[in-house]
């Protein structure tokens, strides 16, 4: 039997198992570890363990052996396999050749019997009650909603018909006000083209008949449109007027207009 | 933190398989064939046991395979492998084309008697054996 205190370990492929008995009563277990199929790794029981990512684990005690999966990658070749040198196993070419094509021909009837076999399950699946009571239940929901939006869009076509009453309304006036604008614009527009050309009209053009007399005066009248001006703000005009020859008095003040 | 490559999960999906699960006791071999998942230990969790192969042969010198056929059909319309002694054991059964390998045995046993092993093999039809502790 075990002494007290002491660990039994037990490698099980994968896992680790860790059954500790108590000192007094030497077949109660205090703690046991988690054994094979973990989806995730290796957890190590006992209360103050962590267990990380623990999902879907069964919690069955394995007693099978330990399996050898290979030798460690560090360790020589045995002795008695040093100078081995495996024969070689020599097949004639038409055996190669025979095997080739039974195997060949045997995965290809593979091939098309599970193809066979998943047609024919879909088929089943197709024609089973649970998928005809499920095709009937689909129908029914469909009907449904269906029934659901047809009353959906009576509601806003309801509601839109209102709306675009109301647009068009507002449309309307908004345009009638608009072609009313736009002709008290162009009455507008048209006095004060009148205006403008009146103006005009009345401005003193040189027609063809006063060119002569137009040109008589302007010879007679020369304007002279030199000035200086004066920091002070006062205009001396021609071209050769001195400050000197005006009396301050008679002094024009420039003024902007 | 550490984490292991072991600890991350994986969502590739595990393929389903049909094989021979040993049990029985020491020399003396009994197989339940059976679908798991390819990643599990022979002796791990099984989905469904489909069928049983004794491997030692009985009084009447036969031995004695059990095959849920229907059950077989649905595995493999879901996409789960054989194993080749499985593919073996359909293939004499008559649910499968025969495999190449049985083919290939019986020319080979034809061609030249096995090699010598310490247990004799039953040839024929056996006489009753006479052991009366069995």
């Amino acid at each position: 039997m075990f002494e007290n205190g002491h660990t039994q370990r037990i490698d099980v492929p994968r896992c680790h198992v860790n059954i500790a008995f108590n000192g007094s009563d030497k077949t109660r277990i205090i703690y046991m570890t988690v054994a094979i199929s973990s989806k995730h790794f290796i957890m190590f029981g006992s209360s103050g363990s962590r267990v990380l990512n623990v999902i879907n684990i069964s919690y069955i005690q394995s007693r099978s052996k330990r399996v050898w999966v290979r030798k460690p990658l560090g360790s020589p070749m045995a002795k008695s396999k040093i100078f081995r040198i495996t024969p070689k196993p020599v097949l004639p070419e038409d055996e190669k050749a025979e095997i080739k094509r039974l195997f060949d021909n045997y995965k290809n009837s593979m091939k098309s019997i599970r193809h066979y076999f998943f047609e024919q399950s879909l088929k089943q699946a197709e024609s089973g009650e649970v998928a005809q009571m499920k095709h009937r239940l689909e129908d029914q929901e469909h009907e449904r909603l269906m029934e659901e939006n047809r009353l959906e869009n009576e509601k806003t076509a309801m509601l839109r018909e209102e709306r675009l009453k109301i647009q068009a309304e507002k449309t309307q006036q908004n345009v009638l006000a608009s072609l009313i604008k736009k002709e008290g614009e162009a009455k507008l527009h048209e006095i004060q083209i009148e205006d403008f050309l009146t103006k005009q009209m009345s401005t003193p053009f040189i027609q063809a008949e006063n060119i002569e007399k137009a040109i008589e005066d302007a010879l007679a009248n020369p304007v002279n449109f030199n000035f200086a001006l004066d920091l002070n703000g006062y205009v001396y005009r021609g071209k050769d007027t001195s400050i000197d020859t005006i009396p301050e008095e008679k002094r024009e003040r420039l003024n902007s207009n | 933190m550490i984490i292991m490559a072991s600890a991350l999960p994986t969502f590739t999906k595990i393929g389903k398989v049909i094989r021979l699960n040993r049990h029985g006791c020491t020399n003396r071999p009994f197989y339940h064939i059976v679908v798991q998942k390819t990643k599990d230990n022979q002796d791990g969790p099984v989905i469904e046991q489909v069928g049983s192969f004794d491997a030692m042969p009985n009084n009447k010198n036969e031995k004695l395979v059990a095959l849920n056929f229907e059950r077989i059909q649905y595995w493999l319309s879901q996409g789960a492998k054989l194993s080749d002694p499985v593919a073996q054991l359909l293939g004499l059964s008559g649910f499968l084309p025969n495999h190449p390998r049985t083919i290939i045995q019986a020319w080979k046993n034809r061609r030249e008697p096995p090699r010598e092993r310490k247990i004799e093999a039953i040839k024929g039809i056996a006489p009753p054996l006479d052991n009366p502790k069995l």
